[in-house]
């Protein structure tokens, strides 16, 4: 193992993250980690807002005004989107905590379910909320 | 691993084993879950409160808001969030920050964490019980 | 190509062949974040002589200790018809027919040694029980990944293997011997299939993105799903300090469940359970 006397250098170390094929179980995988990251971001905004409210209406009116901005309405989208493949991947945790759904075919079937909830949700919390008039 | 060179010649088994055990982790990896058990009726309430509100004006989310469920509800939603929160990004640091900082960042993170916390809780406490 | 169904989307198990992801690899640069010495050079092509009619293209990675360069990578064209049905023929018939430089570890070539690891085509699996009909145009071939590279497609497995020895994966007991031998019921006995028939070759290990990032510290899955077959065994008497050795925040919990290493078992086993089992085990003693 020791190198020879004219290879003092480390030996290369071979490529990891820049060539190995991303399967659904990595990708859903960091899609929770960064999910999870944003919805960090929210829950500050969510204080942030409640401080806003506590306030009164001179500071809540210009705050809820952001949010409801074009800007403000893409990054809830976003935000809605997140906080329902980060909830749906989280349920998908806790099944596996249970240790089941770890044959690949379930892993497969609910990594898809996941992504397709996420979609529906999103969708129907957006439409369910222009229906109330937001 | 790098073969050994004069800086570094432990043995593979001896790297392997490092400082050893720590012969704990279950508490927060449990803590984990069941704050995520408990947020997933709380977001949902949440989601569809904030559904149900959209469109009413300051007034008539206050009057919600006052409401002692409500109230209730959101600080133990808070609470667990923050909960949830501080572990899930203390585990992102110590996955991708391997120098000292790691520390320096974890506790900023459970700080921020408690005072955010704090701030939400007492601000839904003066809407509930002023006025 | 083996027809899958579902367009690929449902894996039923881990010897289908990943077709259908949506992308080969992450769209990041080749060489991203990594170390000068590791970073790829172009190498070069040995194309196969005109008479050839069935050729497959095949660009392997490429190192060598003895010279002062970087590793590269070296395009080979294969005539199919001179050349066995999976990859490790191809590897042998480039040997001996191309470049006799080309190194890799073999022994078996029917799946059972585990010493051809390599990671083909983005994801790892044997060399010899991968069918060369399977493979993408061209096919890619590099080592295991985020190993130290020794030669060409020969990977340093030291300290996975030191991993290994620090679960210590021998029979302890307290009682003593038995006269006779250790008695085991059927059922207990069936409580380590799926585990004892690892056969170290360290694709899952090599796959999982928690070992790139913590491999100095995380077990990894291959070493974790060996502890669970020692837990596991109703011969075993030290489940209490085998538990306690694995209760660490890096040796057994960067585990966060990412099951690239059950997709990618090339004997079909299921380290991502193995841990769920080793976590429920935690949580279990202390409730």
């Amino acid at each position: 193992m020791m190198p020879s006397s004219k290879t003092t250098r480390s030996r290369p170390l071979s490529p990891n993250v820049q060539i190995y094929r991303p399967q659904l179980t990595s990708v859903l995988s960091i899609l929770n980690r960064i999910t999870g990251v944003l919805l960090s971001a929210s829950a500050v905004v969510l204080v942030v807002w409640l401080v806003a409210a506590a306030r009164g209406p001179q500071i809540y009116v210009p705050v809820q005004a952001a949010i409801a901005s074009w800007i403000g309405r893409i990054v809830l989208f976003g935000a809605t989107f997140a906080f329902f493949l980060h909830l749906c991947g989280g349920i998908r945790h806790l099944v596996w905590d249970t240790v089941n759904g770890f044959e690949l075919r379930s892993i497969y079937i609910s990594g898809w379910a996941v992504v397709a909830a996420s979609v529906v949700l999103t969708v129907a919390a957006w439409i369910a909320s222009a229906s109330m008039g937001g | 691993m790098d073969p050994p060179n004069m800086q570094n010649m432990r043995s593979p088994l001896a790297r392997a084993i490092g400082l050893g055990s720590a012969k704990e982790g279950v508490g927060s990896w449990w803590a984990q879950r069941v704050s995520a058990v408990a947020l997933v009726p709380l977001t949902l309430w949440f989601a569809a409160s904030i559904i149900a509100n959209s469109g009413s004006d300051y007034a008539t989310f206050v009057v919600w808001l006052r409401t002692p469920l409500t109230a209730v509800l959101m600080i133990l939603l808070l609470i667990a969030l923050f909960y949830h929160t501080a572990l899930g990004l203390q585990v992102v640091i110590e996955d991708y920050v391997h120098s000292t900082t790691r520390f320096a960042a974890v506790i900023a993170v459970r700080l921020g964490c408690s005072a955010l916390v704090t701030t939400g809780v007492v601000a839904v406490l003066h809407i509930t019980l002023s006025g | 190509m083996q027809p899958d169904g579902n367009y690929g989307m449902i894996i039923k198990s881990s010897d289908q062949v990943p077709h259908a992801t949506l992308l080969k690899r992450f769209p990041i640069p080749r060489n991203f974040g990594v170390t000068p010495e590791s970073r790829i050079g172009r190498g070069t092509t040995w194309p196969v002589s005109g008479s050839a009619t069935r050729v497959k293209t095949f660009v392997i990675y490429r190192y060598d200790p003895d010279s002062s360069d970087n590793p590269r990578l070296d395009t080979f064209e294969v005539d199919l018809n001179d050349c066995g049905p999976m990859v490790l023929d191809a590897l042998i018939w480039i040997k001996n027919k191309v470049d006799s430089t080309l190194t890799f570890r073999r022994s078996c070539r029917e799946g059972i040694c585990g010493s051809c690891a390599m990671n083909i085509d983005g994801t790892n699996w044997l060399a010899c029980t991968r069918f060369i009909s399977d493979l993408a145009t061209p096919a890619t071939i590099y080592p295991l990944a985020n190993l130290r590279t020794i030669k060409d497609l020969v990977s340093d497995l030291t300290h996975l293997f030191a991993q290994y020895a620090a679960i210590e994966p021998w029979l302890k007991s307290k009682t003593a011997e038995p006269e006779r031998e250790r008695l085991q019921s059927a059922e207990e006995r069936n409580r380590i299939d799926g585990y004892y028939e690892c056969i170290l070759c360290f694709c899952c290990t090599s796959g999982c993105p928690s070992h790139w990032w913590n491999g100095d510290r995380f077990f990894g899955p291959a070493v974790l799903l060996q502890a669970w077959r020692w837990l596991t065994d109703s011969r075993d008497e030290t489940k209490e300090e085998r538990l306690d050795n694995l209760e660490d925040p890096f040796r057994l919990y960067r585990c966060h469940t990412i099951l690239n290493c059950t997709r990618t078992c090339p004997k079909g086993l299921n380290p991502g359970k193995a841990i769920a089992e080793i976590k429920k085990k935690m949580i279990e003693r202390r409730s």
